[in-house]
């Protein structure tokens, strides 16, 4: 043992010392190893630190209360309640029915002697110095002690009075007012002074204003009912503090429950720390529901997937680290025969390279974690801002990290493991003489390689016929890749023989290449699986790209925008409209509106009180019999054989229905200008509107007489009963002319046109919606910019849409991918480079006494490198494409199988397009500007003088 | 052949009908044809001859660095030919010490660590293989060059110190490679006095030299030629009246 120490500290001193000496390579050895572990372990700090202890999130969601009591809204029915997340259930059977609703009497859960506090939430629209901003309303006593962690007060202090506010740093950010300005809410009469500015740590970009109970949301709430519009939707919760004799147990599990009989549904601290046995929540003994929790083969799979890409970025690094190595030991090999010389054994000389890799490994160890401390602590703020969470407290996992060293230690040492064999095989007397052999390399190894390769394509090639599990091809794939990379010396052999016919420098740069496989082979190897790795995903990418533009729906005409306010009122839409014409280069503006039943303060979709909702009567003949309504509530398509449901697939009745409906009934009212913008040209349409006709572009919407029926629904809640029992809805049918327009005509969600003379004659309230523009040229990026800035300024939650075709987003991800492998090449290829000039010195100096001129030095050293770089990505490429036709063969498999199950249920879908395209850009870059780049870069880096040789002993 | 009976005068390096072949067939060349040499301790032989008579082979060989085609090395009892890799670096570590012609040092390692190495490689501790090697610098008046790296110390320094470490713990066997080779006449001169003294300690040494001048601190000249030895003279009484000193044999 003590033997064994003592000979592995002379080792690790020689390597220390040398590491040191040669200060270029170590650094660039380092670097390599370094960088992935710095990136790796900044990810595991920062993780960590963004993950909140469940105290410290229970502090930002409860302050200092014992547990937050909310209303569920089910009007006092007893409930079933998740014991950590907000989701709770009405007990009983509401199958078939809605679910109850209503308040409840929260107060009668408190358990007696607490102490509770409101927090109520709404919304409003708050004049600012830019406009108006859409901002939440919160009433909560924010200073009181219980509510200590929830607001974290920046600057000044909490509202004291009913005319003060404090505001998010955020909000006075995008409002441009600071502590002291008086902020006032459309609609109400009265103004409030901001005394102090806070941040919700959990949302660090939320406009919020706080004030105390009562003194905002109510006088909001009256004044803006009071003039007609959606008042400010207020939403109350109890923060509650139990007695301090009860502290001790705190909000139990069995006080929840007992709160849950009451229909109440309580959030406890004691609880979320310490949550009951699946078993004794009743919520999860009941159907579809459980703990959804991670499957074990799930889990498997993950770690699985983590540890393939942790080894092969292990292995890419040992073949990029390996050569260096090789080198150090090429180098220092007279230093090896001396130790040789004076005793050292074979081991002694595999310990002094082994520990030139446990040298640089500690180091980089050492470098990389803590730059990734520094980079993790430097990076916060930002990472904070940009997630829009303040992190907990600074996380430091000793072992975690330790471990994620020690991967870095254990890469510098396998990377030199190969050098290390092979220093030590070398007798001590050709080491002394310097004399050189060609090093013969593995014979097993190819083998090995062909093995993996045939296994793996075959894998890969099951993978894509027969099946359509896309593990089955990565498996594959993966396996022949490494296969391939054991076989690179063989194929690097194969290249030899094109030599014949090249020139001196190219010649001389392939044999030597050819003929010191042991080197050549693992540059070669390295750029081989950084270039697979990039052309398969370029091409899948590629593949992929195709397919969303062939799949891509537009929703408009190319070049044409609208505008859509879903919001209750339609107060804001003239403002809207008037600013999309104003910033873009509108032609033609349509307007449309939409229909409105009860209140017209009532939005789209709104279930409030006094709203409603229309809808186009299908005639019963023109109904789709897949899916009418069964009594028994069975799947009406189990009636048809396969056959026949695909056939009722195609049917009109079921096929032409609109896509993506732009309101609740795909109605919307408006005049003839529309057509021209939806680029419908159809002057039958068009003098249809004029004479007050609807126009259809939904062929069962209209009857056989021509007429299409609007159902105005009243009271919501009848209709879905009556709906649920297979009747009619309630509600008044106003029937109108309609013109059909020609099958086939893409209308872009509009399903039908209401003239707005003709709703108005039929007694229907219509509100402003939006409108629809055609442009004379695509709108530009700073008009865009400029409009959404006005956009947001009216409050009003426009949604706008400009119809610019199919954006790839995926060019810039293949851009840096091949960047990254240019990289690894040049990188790679500089490291066979370096160690090919290290071992033809002596031929060099022959070749200048036979008269070579100088250059020849730098033409071969950029020969050398380019001739790396060619078979690397030639190999490369081969390897990459493959697998990535291999997976989309499966992709294509698999979709083509959903399709026709579905054309079999009698679904509707499009014949799926999974196109295969070959990235031609990337693999040009990659096997001509790469290969050409490296061997510039090698030649002129390369001196064309060589260094003074030095004198070989004996 | 048993050690303990015998006398100091057993020879430290036996050499036994050595013959070494570089190649076969037509490009056979026979370096060595049946060399018989015994060294004894307190005696320095050197070893000359023309390019290509054998001289470097034979030290190799003589050090286990090459193994001969046929006859035997005994290095301190030990037959070296029949050995295995590891009882020769174990050898290496104990017994034989080398001194090329230059570029003997470790550059990573100082004067100490150097001559540590060896004693380090055979698991004494570092304390105690630098204690050691720093005796063998003091020994030899070179103690303030202990912690010098080898590119801080002139030639005949680094040769010097390579001496030291060749004779480092209980090594009694120095195989001198033309150790002069690169250096000027004078410091030559110095390099071989000591290694002179190191013999007239009690070592055995085998000095590979093509100059009669290094070759006249010698005990014994073996005269090579074509890898057959042509001839040996113990030290004229010309050199003995030169030097002071009066050939023991």
């Amino acid at each position: 043992m003590n033997n064994w120490f003592s000979s592995w500290r002379a080792a690790v001193r020689i390597a220390r010392r040398d590491a040191w000496r040669y200060k270029g390579r170590s650094f660039l050895v380092l670097a390599m190893i370094a960088l992935p572990i710095l990136g790796v372990s900044a990810a595991d700090l920062t993780l960590r630190t963004s993950e909140l202890s469940t105290g410290e999130q229970l502090t930002r969601s409860l302050g200092a209360a014992d547990a937050r009591i909310v209303d569920p809204d089910y009007g006092g029915v007893p409930i079933l309640q998740h014991p950590v997340e907000e989701n709770s259930m009405p007990v009983g059977d509401y199958e078939n029915k809605p679910w109850p609703k209503g308040r409840t009497d929260v107060s009668a859960s408190f358990p007696p002697g607490s102490t509770a506090l409101t927090d109520s939430s709404g919304a409003g629209k708050v004049r600012t110095a830019h406009g108006i901003l859409q901002t939440e309303i919160r009433e909560l006593k924010a200073a009181d002690p219980m509510a200590r962690g929830i607001m974290a007060l920046q600057d000044g202090r909490f509202p004291e009075k009913a005319d003060e506010v404090a505001a998010t740093t955020h909000f006075l950010a995008s409002s441009g007012l600071g502590i002291g300005s008086t902020v006032a809410a459309r609609g109400l009469d009265r103004e409030y002074r901001i005394v102090g500015s806070y941040e919700l740590p959990d949302d660090l970009k939320a406009d919020q204003l706080n004030a105390l109970p009562g003194a905002f949301l109510d006088p909001l709430g009256k004044a803006l009912e009071a003039a007609g519009m959606p008042g400010a939707g207020r939403s109350t919760t109890h923060l509650l503090a139990l007695p301090r004799s009860a502290d001790a147990e705190g909000f139990t599990w069995n006080m929840v429950k007992a709160a849950n009989a009451k229909g109440v549904m309580v959030i406890s601290r004691a609880v979320v720390l310490d949550p009951p046995a699946d078993s004794d929540v009743p919520l999860f003994q009941q159907e579809g529901w459980g703990a959804y929790e991670d499957s074990a083969a799930a889990q498997a799979a993950a770690l699985a997937a983590a540890g393939t890409v942790v080894g092969l970025a292990m292995l890419e690094i040992c073949l990029l680290a390996g050569p260096a190595f090789a080198v150090g030991a090429r180098r220092s090999r007279r230093q090896l025969g001396l130790v040789g010389a004076n005793g050292g054994d074979r081991r002694h000389i595999r310990a002094i390279v082994l520990a030139g890799g446990l040298v640089i490994g500690v180091a980089a160890a050492v470098v990389g974690t803590v730059l990734g401390l520094l980079l993790a602590f430097a990076l916060q703020p930002v990472l904070e801002d940009y997630m829009g969470k303040r992190f907990g407290a600074f996380d430091v996992r000793p072992l975690e990290l330790i471990g994620i060293g020690l991967l870095a230690v254990l890469t510098g040492l396998l990377a030199a493991v190969v050098p290390a064999v092979t220093a030590s095989r070398q007798t001590v007397l050709a080491s002394l003489t310097g004399r050189r052999g060609v090093r013969r390399s593995s014979r097993v190894l190819p083998v090995v390689g062909l093995v993996a390769v045939l296994l793996g394509a075959v894998i890969a090639l099951y993978g894509s016929v027969y099946s359509d599990r896309f593990i089955i091809v990565a498996g594959g794939s993966a396996l022949a890749e490494l296969g391939v990379v054991a076989m690179t010396p063989a194929l690097v052999g194969l290249f030899g023989r094109t030599g014949r016919w090249l020139p001196l420098s190219p010649r001389l740069a392939l044999r030597d290449a050819v003929r010191n496989r042991g080197r050549t082979a693992p540059a070669v190897a390295a750029v081989l699986a950084a270039v697979a790795g990039t052309v398969a995903v370029a091409t899948y990418q590629a593949s992929d790209d195709a397919q969303q533009r062939a799949a891509y729906e537009a929703r408009l005409p190319h070049g044409a925008v609208s505008v859509m306010v879903g919001e209750g009122g339609g107060r804001d839409v003239p403002a809207v409209r008037d600013a999309v014409q104003r910033n873009l280069p509108v032609d033609v503006r349509a307007d449309v509106d939409r229909i409105v039943v009860g209140k017209a303060s009532c939005g789209m979709y709104d279930d409030n009180k006094g709203c409603g909702r229309h809808e186009v009567v299908i005639p019963v003949a023109n109904r789709c019999p897949l899916w009418v309504y069964t009594p028994d509530g069975s799947d009406p398509a189990d009636k048809y054989t396969k056959a026949e449901r695909r056939k009722l697939a195609q049917d009109w009745r079921c096929s032409e229905t609109p896509s993506m409906p732009s309101t609740e009934s795909g109605l919307v009212v408006a005049d003839a200008g529309l057509l021209k913008v939806l680029a419908i040209q159809d002057p039958a349409a068009e003098k249809a509107l004029a004479e007050g006709k609807v126009v259809s572009f939904s062929r069962p919407m209209v009857d056989a007489g021509g007429k299409l029926g609007i159902r105005l629904i009243t009271d919501p809640a009848k209709a879905d009963e009556a709906v649920a029992k297979g009747q009619e809805a309630p509600g008044r049918v106003t029937s109108f002319d309609a013109y059909q327009v020609a099958p086939g005509t893409e209308s872009y969600g509009v399903a039908g046109i209401v003239p707005p003379a003709t709703a108005k004659a039929a007694g229907i309230t219509t509100v402003p919606f939006g409108a629809y523009f055609s442009t004379d040229r695509m709108p530009s990026t700073e008009q865009r910019q400029k409009l959404d800035d006005e956009l947001s300024k009216t409050g009003a939650g426009a949604e706008l849409h400009v119809e610019e075709g199919f954006v790839s987003e995926t060019s810039i991800v293949l851009l840096s991918l091949t960047v990254f492998a240019g990289l690894i090449t040049i990188g790679a290829a500089g490291i066979a480079t370096g160690l090919a000039q290290a071992d033809a010195e002596a031929d060099l100096k022959t070749l200048a006494a036979v008269g070579a001129p100088p250059r020849v030095r730098r033409t071969l050293s950029g020969f050398q490198c380019g001739v790396v770089a060619v078979m690397g990505v030639l190999l490369g490429s081969a390897a990459g494409v493959l697998p990535a036709i291999g997976l989309r063969l499966t992709e294509r498999r698999q979709q083509m199988n959903w399709y026709e199950q579905a054309l079999d249920l009698g679904g509707m879908m499009d014949m799926p397009h999974v196109p295969i395209i070959i990235p031609w850009g990337t693999l040009a870059a990659l096997l001509v500007a790469v290969p050409l780049g490296a061997a510039l870069l090698a030649a002129l880096v390369t001196r064309s003088r060589g260094a003074v040789a030095r004198r070989a002993a004996t | 052949m048993s050690s303990s009976s015998r006398s100091p005068q057993q020879p430290v390096l036996q050499l036994q009908q050595l013959t070494r072949v570089h190649g076969s067939g037509a490009t056979e060349v026979h370096a060595l044809r049946g060399i018989d040499l015994d060294v004894f301790p307190g005696e320095l032989v050197a070893v000359m001859g023309p390019s290509g008579s054998g001289k470097s082979t034979l030290l190799t060989i003589a050090g286990g660095l090459d193994v001969p085609s046929s006859g035997r090395v005994i290095v301190e009892n030990t037959d070296i030919t029949t050995a295995d890799r590891k009882t020769l670096a174990a050898l290496r570590r104990r017994s034989i010490g080398y001194v090329f012609q230059d570029y003997n040092l470790i550059p990573a390692l100082t004067a100490a660590e150097n001559i540590a190495l060896p004693r380090e490689l055979d698991g004494t501790s570092a304390r105690k293989a630098r204690r050691e090697a720093i005796t063998a610098l003091e020994e030899m008046s070179l103690g303030h060059l202990a912690d010098r790296f080898p590119d801080e110390m002139s030639g005949g320094q680094q040769q010097r110190v390579a001496i030291a470490r060749a004779l480092v713990g209980d090594r009694r066997l120095v195989l001198a490679d033309e150790p002069t080779g690169a250096l000027d006449s004078e410091t030559g001169e110095s390099v071989l006095a000591l290694l002179r003294a190191r013999c007239d300690g009690g070592a055995a040494g085998v000095l590979v030299t093509h100059e009669p001048r290094f070759a006249a601190w010698a005990d014994r000249v073996v005269f090579l030629r074509d890898g057959a030895v042509v001839d040996q003279t113990v030290r004229s009484d010309a050199d003995s009246l030169l030097t002071g000193r009066t050939a023991e044999r």
